[in-house]
């Protein structure tokens, strides 16, 4: 089986818009000296040998909204870990939540793990091929993360 | 009023720190430690950097300040999945976590 090719210019074309966008963000536009030039083309060069080739498309429609849904959980989150940890009783029920994984291998899954940990009371601590293992704050969580999973999966048109 | 708003943040993103370290110290766990240091340090991070952004009142340091925070989010999350996971394992695995 032969290597797929890499460096198709679609994908060089996608690594060189992320790195001119990251490039003029570092250097609030300023930055376009014989350096920068070098530093774009090989962040492009990087960008477009390593990105895995097969991505799961996103419905970019969906993205506002999930990023709503994120900052508003995750500040929940913050506030509440917060809250236990400032109150004398300290209100803590560790326990361990194990859940089938219905979400398909890469980005989504990814996309799970990540926000799992930052979501009020959960955090992801094992993920095998067909479970994940959750540490939980507190009981009754179980709801908060079947809906993270419903919105990954609007997020990736899964449903 | 943007000065008092943007001491504000920080202030309040640096209780969010103060908060998070004193899960820390408290709670009885790594795992439960892990929870007030990471959610806790996120939103913290979030204000202090929505903060600054006021105060700098440039808009290219405050996306500069904006990927930082995505940045540390994004490491700060894994490397709490790679502990726990680690944490977990040391502990016998996930059949030590089954009900």
């Amino acid at each position: 089986m032969s290597e797929p090719r890499r460096l198709t210019s679609r994908r060089l074309f996608w690594a060189l818009t992320g790195a001119v966008l990251l490039w003029t963000l570092f250097t609030a536009g300023q930055g376009w000296d014989p350096l920068g030039l070098l530093v774009v083309t090989a962040a492009t060069l990087a960008g477009a040998w390593w990105t895995p080739l097969w991505l799961r498309p996103v419905r970019w429609h969906a993205l506002p909204g999930f990023g709503l849904y994120f900052v508003d959980r995750s500040v929940r989150g913050g506030v509440d870990v917060a809250w236990r940890a400032l109150q004398p009783t300290m209100p803590l029920q560790p326990q361990w939540r194990v859940r089938p994984l219905r979400l398909p291998a890469g980005g989504p899954r990814s996309l799970l793990v990540s926000v799992i940990s930052l979501m009020p009371g959960t955090l992801c601590a094992e993920l095998v091929d067909d479970e994940l293992v959750v540490h939980a704050l507190a009981q009754g969580l179980d709801g908060e993360l079947d809906e993270l999973e419903r919105r990954i999966a609007r997020l990736y048109a899964l449903e | 009023m943007a000065l008092v708003l943007a001491w504000g943040l920080i202030l309040m993103g640096a209780g969010f720190f103060l908060a998070g370290t004193i899960g820390l110290l408290r709670f009885p766990n790594v795992f439960s430690r892990l929870h007030a240091l990471t959610k806790a340090d996120n939103v913290g991070l979030g204000l202090l950097a929505l903060g600054l952004a006021i105060l700098a009142g440039s808009p290219w340091v405050a996306l500069k300040l904006a990927l930082i925070w995505l940045l540390a989010l994004l490491a700060g999350t894994v490397s709490c999945h790679l502990i726990a996971r680690y944490a977990l394992r040391e502990q016998g695995g996930r059949e030590q976590a089954r009900p």
